[in-house]
Formats: structure tokens, sequence, C-alpha cells
């Protein structure tokens, strides 16, 4: 019974981190996207440069996301391989 | 169905060495007496690629028209060469062979992950596992702090954690480097094969999707090997250099001060020199 309380309650957190990192990801890569595109359109000769920037920028901010992704499983198998 | 990956992921088995003690850290149990095989194969395979890649372009080096090996780590030496003199200062050379190496290796070492590994559970992805970037990021984190001293002085690096807003800010702050750097590899790529992970479980629930998750397989592998696993590499490296760089953050400032006349004095003189 307990076991089953905490395989639940760990799929519920799992849950929750995944949808507020889906959503800090999404709003972290949309400024991004939003600022590049700006920079883009008051200097064009710069886009290059930019761009790189830009996706600098979303892997670090996608990064949260990947390690809340891989911690909340880590989380959810160590609390499915407790016996009892 | 050929599975990609054998298990679940995650589970890296523990060979104990010398005994089964750990330290419980309430969440998760450090084992320190132990190895994972699967681990130290996997990133040796990547070691002896990388030393491989070194050697031969340091044994066909030649002037003049470079080789395309040669070009492309010259381009980086030189781009990293390039990162440490603007974020560092010009004469701390000895990050440019730690960052370029850390570099080179989590770049060979992610893009090896395209071979379908997992077919032996000793090969797995090498940055697949905790234990192998908190190294990483753990000497990273050292060799930093003892920069940070060696141009602080011991009493000016201590100081320097009494920084104005919050002391303990600063020491938090400090401590949150290795876990972020470590934690942004590994979960990158940890996600990486659980994806292929559950995509292989497709067909398992709907036998007609089972090509439709072989498509889905090599697509992701495409994406992830080749854009997550060479941002991520990037990454890496240049929070390395930004990290050096905060080692001496303010110094320039301080002494700016009393080496500026100096050095302006030398610049006016030097450049009637060069444009002639």
């Amino acid at each position: 019974m307990n076991h089953a309380i905490a395989l639940a309650g760990s799929m519920i957190g799992f849950g929750l981190a995944l949808g507020g990192g889906a959503i800090g990801a999404a709003i972290g890569d949309g400024l991004a996207g939003n600022a590049t595109i700006a920079g883009v359109s008051r200097q064009p000769e710069a886009q290059g440069r930019l761009q790189v920037i830009m996706f600098l920028i979303i892997g670090l901010v996608e990064a949260m996301y990947f390690i809340n992704l891989a911690l909340g499983f880590y989380l959810v198998t160590q609390a499915g391989a407790v016996t009892g | 169905m050929t599975y990609l990956v054998a298990g679940p992921p995650g589970t890296h088995p523990l060979t104990p060495i010398c005994g089964d003690q750990y330290l419980n850290l309430l969440v998760i149990k450090f084992y320190y007496c132990a190895i994972t095989v699967d681990t130290l194969v996997s990133s040796g395979v990547a070691i002896a690629v990388t030393l491989g890649i070194a050697f031969y372009a340091a044994s066909r080096l030649k002037p003049g028209v470079p080789s395309k090996l040669q070009m492309v780590l010259e381009f980086l030496v030189s781009y990293v060469r390039g990162l440490v003199s603007e974020t560092v200062t010009e004469d701390a050379t000895f990050i440019i062979p730690i960052a370029a190496t850390v570099g080179l290796y989590i770049l060979v070492a992610n893009w090896l992950d395209f071979l379908p590994l997992g077919f032996t559970p000793l090969l797995q992805p090498a940055n697949a596992d905790l234990n192998q970037t908190l190294a990483m990021a753990i000497v990273v984190f050292l060799i930093s702090q003892w920069y940070a001293i060696r141009v602080r002085g011991l009493g000016g690096y201590l100081r320097h954690y009494l920084r104005p807003p919050f002391p303990p800010l600063t020491i938090i702050e400090e401590i949150v480097k290795p876990v972020t750097l470590s934690l942004r590899l590994f979960g990158n790529i940890f996600a990486g094969v659980l994806m292929v992970y559950l995509l292989t479980l497709v067909p398992q629930a709907i036998p007609l999707a089972t090509p439709l998750s072989a498509v889905g397989v090599v697509i992701w592998k495409f994406f992830d090997v080749f854009f997550v696993g060479s941002i991520q590499a990037f990454i890496f490296m240049l929070l390395t250099i930004i990290y050096f760089g905060q080692a001496r953050e303010g110094l320039d400032e301080e002494s700016h001060g009393a080496h500026a006349p100096t050095s302006g004095h030398a610049e006016r003189a030097a450049t009637p020199a060069t444009t002639h």
C-alpha cells in the first residue's frame, strides 16, 4: 500500500514537473525568438551572429526542461524499484 | 523488433570494488566504493577516439594548405583562444587546452551515440551517466576555484564571498555551478536515450505503428545527436570558460585606476609606430 502511494505520488510529481518545465521552456524559447526577430529586423546583416546566439540560448533554456525530464524519470524508477 | 536499449535507461549496474558502503543523501545514495563498468567502457571508447583524432591530426600537421581535419581543429583552438582572451584574460593560456579538450571530448562522445549503442549492455552513451558528467564538472569547478585563489590571493578569495548583497548567496552560486553544469549535459543525453526507449516501446502496444516508430527513432537520433549533442558540447565548453572569467570578476576594475595611465600611454605611443 505504501509502495503504491509512493509510486502514485512520484508519478503525479513527475507530471507536474514536466508540465511546469514545458511551460517555462516554451516561454523562454518564445522570448529568445522574439528578441532575435527584433534584432534581425533592426540590423539584417547581423542575422548570422544572432542565430548562433539564439541557438545557444535555446540550448541553455531547454536544458532545464531536460533536467526535469531526466531527474523525474530517475525518481520514478527509484520509487518503482523500492519494495514494500 | 530489436530494441536499441536493453533495459529501461538510467539503471547503470554498480560493480563494488571495495565493499558496499554508501552515503545516504536522502534522495540519492552516493556509492563511493563502486564503479559503473558500462560507463567506464563507453567513455573509454570515446577517449580512444578523441585521442586518435588528435594524434592523427598532430602527426599530419603541415604548413601551407592544411587538410580538412587540421582546418577544423585549428578553427576550434583559435576560437577557444579568442573566447578566453575576451572572457578571461590574455595570459590565461592554460585554460585553452582544458576548454578545447573538454569540448572536443564531449562532442566526440555525443556523436558516437549515433551508432546503435545498447546492443551490448556495455556500450551506452557515455554522457548518459551522471557520474561521468559530474566528474568533468567537478574538475572544472576545482580548477576554477584554484585559479580564483591564485589570482585574488587567499584573503581576496575569502573576501570575495562576503560581497555586499547577501553573503550566503555567493556561496550557493558557487556550489550550484558544477551541479547545473553536470545536470544539463546529463539531462539532455539521458532524455535522448529515454526517447529512443519510449519509441521502441510503441510497437508493443500498437503493432501497426512499427515502421512509424522506426522512422521516428532515426529522425530523433539525427536531431538528438547532431543538434542537441553539438550544442551541449559547445555550451559545456563555453560555460567552462565563463566560470574562469567569473573567478577573476571585478579584478580588472579594481586595478583599472592604477594601471590605466601607463597602458594608455603605451597605446598612444604604439599607435603612431604601427600606422607608419
